[in-house]
């Protein structure tokens, strides 16, 4: 009797740009102990109570990821931020939202200066970009097609 | 990466990329299971067609429409009222199921004037009903009938009647997905823009991925219409064919289910500039985090708090009752696509529970990202899983209950394993505040009941007690609980009523005299 067998004809070589991802992920393990923990804690409220960093291509997700964690830094940081468009309106929005979890949860915020904040907001925002894009194994994120 | 290979598909080695177990540490970049490819031959998958994601999913909640299949009867068979999507125009959409009843003579001589036939028929037997969707089949569309021009001709020679065609067949896709995505697209290419409505708020929306199943729609249209904000369509539960072709008009879409329809979010953002803001409407506090931001969106963020400090106050000590009484029980989370992630982390915090394992039968990876995300350590996720997979992780995983659909259920039920139906609903609806609480009951008198006991009896072999009578559900869950809590004044079992829809649609809720009426009157 003749076996008949199934062939996968592709293996899936994700993440797509396995050089960014490494780079990415070497960045964050290189911080320092407590910088990696804020960023950690950080990311699992994103993960956890959010939806706007899983849109369904690597184009929108840079995008959402941008709009919305650029403007919660410059909240987080004291600083005043107009929405001018319909778009940046839904941006601040989960901004916002953001702002107030963050300030409800992370203690150490308050202590920490304007530059800081700053700082660790970009480091946010490379964990996440690895997360959900550069080191993300979803196949979809490049697909041509919505 | 921490793929799970089940025993039983040993033999179907291309399975273990669909399942993955989250460990300490693993995150989106190390655990993430394939998903949305095609069916491996040989896995006897649970998935339906692309026509049906198309019909019986997005389509049929649209209340106001004959729903006709060009196809065997088979196909709308099939696709016809296991979904309680119910509406407020009596139900007309779940009431009645339309096929033109293509045979083997059609296949060989085309069907068209067959179809045409149909549609003529069925305006005549429904005169109300003045809109139409035809949904092409796999039958149908390989013998290359033309759906789009038998519609054009029908709205010729009947001008008061509008047809929407569907190009969907069965084989279009993977999974229902593929049909999600082909009626989105078809929606705003054909129908979008070409009705012009009537505003009546400063503030409007479109609710978009929302099907109300048991009235979930209605429960949270309440809460818009109590801020002040007009939906100006569902896509699609308890929709109109009508609101729906006049969704460029939206200031903000609010969507619901992402994986169903995000493609005309995405397509309305693109074309008309309406902003696409993601929520969560199941859970205290995610739907209160999303009516901030929806209020906030508008400049009205008092107006949401308004009412859920209302509804807090009034539902929380309900949900506390059954959260104290559910804490630690092991669920499976197996709906077919969007409950995994809207519910994954949230029934862990507000009712207790722990998730072991989540599952989606037709969902992208970006699915099981958002699931993989939101669930604790130790869940097996599985993408597309065959029916003995599914006995295989209740074996191993030993859940207090599952959520899934009526088919895994009800083999899960043979296996003595609770189910409730995370598709139509058990009792629901269970969406907002009251629906949460609706939920935590039917989880509680799914775990609980004493059903489970006797059935685990064997009257062939085992001794049937006849000494003592039956453990109540209250015996059972109370029976390790603190006395304060189990005899706790502040909390309380829900007191709703059984249909919280009826009353729903009976009220007269405040209106905001919009700015732009007020300012023309003054």
């Amino acid at each position: 009797m003749t076996k008949i067998t199934y062939k996968v004809t592709s293996e899936h070589p994700f993440p797509a740009d396995a050089a960014a991802a490494a780079a990415s992920l070497a960045a964050y393990e290189a911080l320092d102990d407590v910088t990696k923990a804020r960023v950690d804690q950080m990311v699992d409220w994103v993960m956890k109570n959010c939806l706007w960093q899983f849109h369904s291509r690597t184009w929108d997700r840079k995008r959402q990821n941008e709009g919305i964690l650029g403007i919660a830094a410059k909240l987080l940081a004291g600083e005043p931020f107009t929405p001018q468009t319909p778009e940046d309106r839904c941006y601040w929005v989960d901004s916002v939202t953001l702002q107030r979890a963050y300030q409800a949860t992370c203690p150490w915020l308050a202590e920490m200066s304007k530059e800081d904040i700053k700082a660790l907001m970009k480091e946010l925002h490379a964990r996440i970009d690895y997360l959900t894009v550069t080191g993300s194994l979803n196949e979809e994120l490049t697909d041509k097609h919505y | 990466m921490p793929y799970h290979e089940f025993d039983c598909s040993k033999c179907l080695p291309e399975r273990k990329k669909h399942a993955v177990t989250k460990g300490t540490g693993d995150n989106l970049a190390t655990a993430l299971p394939l998903g949305y490819l095609n069916t491996i031959p040989g896995s006897i998958s649970e998935r339906g067609c692309a026509y049906c994601g198309a019909k019986h999913v997005i389509g049929t909640p649209m209340k106001d429409v004959i729903h006709m299949s060009h196809g065997p009867v088979g196909c709308t068979y099939d696709t016809w009222q296991t979904k309680r999507y119910i509406s407020d125009n009596n139900n007309f959409q779940l009431k009645y199921t339309f096929a033109t009843d293509v045979r083997e003579k059609h296949i060989v001589f085309g069907a068209e004037g067959l179809l045409k036939q149909n549609i003529i028929e069925a305006f005549k037997a429904c005169p109300d009903i003045k809109r139409m969707t035809i949904y092409q089949t796999c039958a149908t569309a390989l013998i290359g009938d033309d759906i789009n021009a038998v519609a054009a001709e029908v709205m010729e020679e009947m001008p008061d009647v509008d047809i929407f065609t569907c190009n969907s067949p069965g084989f279009g896709g993977p999974s229902q997905s593929g049909g999600h995505h082909k009626i989105n697209i078809a929606w705003i290419n054909d129908k979008v823009g070409t009705v012009e409505p009537e505003i009546t708020s400063d503030y409007v929306i479109n609710y978009v991925g929302e099907y109300n199943i048991q009235g979930d729609q209605e429960v949270m249209l309440d809460y818009f219409t109590r801020m002040g904000i007009q939906v100006l369509s569902t896509f699609t539960g308890n929709g109109t064919y009508d609101g729906l072709r006049a969704m460029h008009r939206a200031h903000l879409n609010v969507l619901e289910c992402a994986r169903s329809a995000e493609y005309i979010c995405n397509e309305l953002r693109v074309r008309y500039g309406i902003p696409r803001l993601d929520i969560d409407g199941f859970g205290f506090e995610p739907l209160s985090q999303s009516l901030r931001k929806i209020g906030m969106f508008f400049g009205i963020e008092d107006r949401a708090e308004a009412i859920i400090a209302e509804e807090t106050a009034r539902w929380k000590p309900e949900l506390d009752w059954y959260k104290e009484r559910l804490k630690g029980k092991k669920v499976c989370l197996w709906p077919g696509g969007s409950k995994l992630w809207h519910w994954a982390h949230v029934i862990e915090e507000e009712m207790g529970v722990k998730v072991v394992s989540v599952y989606t039968k037709f969902g992208h990876q970006g699915d099981m990202e958002k699931g993989i995300a939101r669930c604790g350590e130790d869940a097996l996720a599985i993408d597309d899983p065959n029916e003995l997979e599914g006995l295989e992780a209740l074996e191993r995983l030993q859940p207090d209950i599952i959520f899934t659909g009526k088919r895994p259920g009800e083999v899960a039920k043979k296996m003595r394993v609770p189910y409730l139906n995370a598709h139509a609903y058990h009792n629901g609806p269970y969406k907002g505040f009251e629906g949460w609480v609706r939920f935590a009951r039917d989880i509680y008198n799914g775990i609980y009941s004493p059903m489970h006991q006797l059935s685990g009896l064997d009257i062939s072999k085992d001794e049937i007690p006849t000494d003592r009578g039956f453990v109540t559900q209250r015996m059972l869950s109370d029976a390790h609980l603190p006395e304060e809590i189990a005899k706790s004044e502040s909390l309380r079992r829900y007191t709703g009523k059984d249909d919280i829809i009826a009353d729903l649609r009976k009220k007269n809720p405040p209106y905001f005299t919009p700015i732009i009426k007020a300012e023309a009157a003054e």
